[in-house]
């Protein structure tokens, strides 16, 4: 069984929210939810000053704060190592919301699923169809699964994530400078492992002990 | 234009502690989802709980049976309703009882549904015996502590995940449970009962103080973070009238000043009104003030 992960090439990303909103269309999020998010910082000072460019999205922890603090057994990481909610399961506590020192996680109440992108002049047609097409569960909580729809339904038609489009999450597919790179982490020969080896891959926020399934080179 | 800036709210939402939209991760964020808007029930819900256990707790020393009754009253149907009304599916909360190996929270309605059942024989039988006391004991010491042990356990927020957390609920919950029976008492006109309370009153009162000034301290010297929300409950526009008002004023000063006026047992219904009053202020706003300033780390980090 394969476990998925991914590396962001920092130096690679220009910053254009591409992968932001390649999830949002995706998901058919509305307003004010987001799955990936763009992080833009500086570090020292002039003259020797630099910016910090962090695509964000969920790391997919095995061993997620997210999953422990869940306590309905909402939250589990698939076998996979995708980090999903089942949201018939889900009583809205938002513990996992909370415990997540990363804040990737979102709740999805009436007051987000009412908001509108034109407000006051009801919802696009677009939007209803994502409310029919990817419908979320007001009073749970929702957040970035990896695209597992598209890898799941990829997998079956015996197309490889990663390299298959069909198969591969969004933000990937999306990112113009290809500074996302989607793989098993748990094959030797995979892109993501070579690319973590060589350019020293590192995890956000190591210190919390979540072991995340997410990558930063530079 | 009041639909633009209703969009721009929304779009572009601050963490709540005066950052820009821009700054959100990328400097401290303040936690919002246990405190902000509907997350007000779960703050109210861990002090009823706390309190009434704590009452309970203090009553069964004292074996005062309305004591009691009130605290198990007020950890069951005020704790535990308001618990159940801060949910997203309320009627899905029999679920978390799935995960007591893991969730903090999961754990804490085991120990509740555990502790009804004691507590309504302990109530039933009207029986003080030892085994009977020692288990509703010790299950009220863990209700008293569950909300901040819930919080407690949040590695990503270190202004939760100091060691005086927990001595600090415990203490505060059987001060205010024992405020609570020493008021009861005093109305049923037990003069003598009330005035013996006092040793206690006064010992729990230095005990409460003296682990609020510890947190404060351990919290402030333990990391940047840590620091940066000590400094926020001092210095925020909104949270330092509650905190210097609220926790300085209402939880501190005031009941030293009820409690030097009584001290040696010398009581007097009015005085221990007062001081109730202050103490029950004073722990709400104490533990609004740690739930409002708890701030993640950003994520920013040079590799």
């Amino acid at each position: 069984m394969p476990r998925w992960g991914m590396v962001i090439d920092v130096k690679r990303c220009i910053a254009c929210w591409g992968c932001t909103i390649a999830c949002k269309e995706e998901h058919f999020l509305p307003p004010g939810v987001f799955f990936n998010r763009v992080l833009i910082g500086e570090s020292g000072k002039f003259p020797s000053s630099s910016k910090l460019i962090y695509p964000i999205l969920c790391n997919h922890c095995t061993d997620a704060a997210c999953v422990e603090a869940c306590p309905t057994g909402a939250t589990y990481v698939r076998e996979d190592g995708i980090v999903a909610v089942d949201d018939d399961k889900c009583v809205g506590c938002r513990a996992c919301l909370v415990a997540c020192p990363y804040q990737q996680r979102t709740y999805y109440d009436q007051k987000t699923k009412d908001r509108e992108y034109f407000p006051g002049q009801g919802k696009t047609e677009m939007e209803l169809l994502g409310e029919k097409l990817y419908p979320l569960k007001v009073g749970t909580v929702i957040k970035c699964n990896f695209c597992s729809e598209r890898v799941d339904a990829g997998l079956k038609r015996g197309l490889i994530p990663g390299k298959d489009d069909d198969a591969t999450p969004a933000c990937v597919n999306a990112c113009p400078v290809g500074a996302r790179i989607f793989g098993d982490l748990d094959d030797p020969d995979s892109e993501v492992n070579h690319l973590i080896m060589e350019k020293k891959g590192k995890q956000l926020r190591k210190e919390f002990g979540t072991e995340p399934a997410v990558y930063y080179i530079d | 234009m009041k639909e633009l800036n209703e969009l721009e709210k929304i779009m572009f939402r601050s963490s709540g502690n005066g950052l820009k939209p821009y700054e959100w991760m990328v400097l401290p964020t303040r936690q919002q989802q246990w405190i902000d808007d509907k997350g007000i029930f779960l703050w109210l819900a861990f002090f009823f709980s706390e309190i009434g256990a704590g009452l309970y707790f203090v009553s069964m020393f004292y074996e005062y049976k309305a004591g009691l009754i009130l605290g198990w009253l007020i950890t069951l149907v005020l704790g535990g309703f308001i618990h159940v009304l801060y949910l997203g599916k309320p009627m899905r909360a029999w679920r978390m009882i799935m995960k007591p190996q893991t969730s903090e929270l999961s754990r804490g309605i085991w120990i509740i549904g555990i502790y009804a059942v004691f507590g309504f024989l302990q109530m039933v039988t009207g029986s003080f015996n030892i085994v009977l006391n020692t288990i509703s004991g010790i299950l009220c010491l863990l209700i008293i502590s569950h909300g901040f042990a819930t919080m407690n356990v949040v590695r990503a927020l270190p202004a939760w995940s100091s060691t005086m957390v927990l001595p600090l609920s415990i203490v505060s919950g059987i001060w205010v449970g024992q405020q609570v029976l020493q008021f009861m008492v005093a109305v049923s006109g037990s003069a003598a009962m009330a005035s013996g309370m006092e040793i206690w009153a006064e010992t729990f009162f230095f005990a409460y103080f003296l682990c609020v000034l510890l947190y404060a301290w351990g919290t402030y010297h333990s990391d940047d973070i840590g620091k940066a929300s000590i400094v926020m409950q001092a210095t925020d526009d909104e949270l330092k009238k509650i905190t210097w008002i609220g926790v300085g004023g209402l939880g501190i000063v005031l009941p030293l000043l009820f409690t030097l006026i009584m001290w040696g047992g010398d009581t007097n219904g009015v005085l221990i009104f007062l001081r109730l009053a202050c103490v029950f202020a004073g722990d709400l706003a104490l533990r609004y003030v740690i739930m409002k300033s708890a701030l993640y780390k950003p994520l920013l980090t040079r590799q």
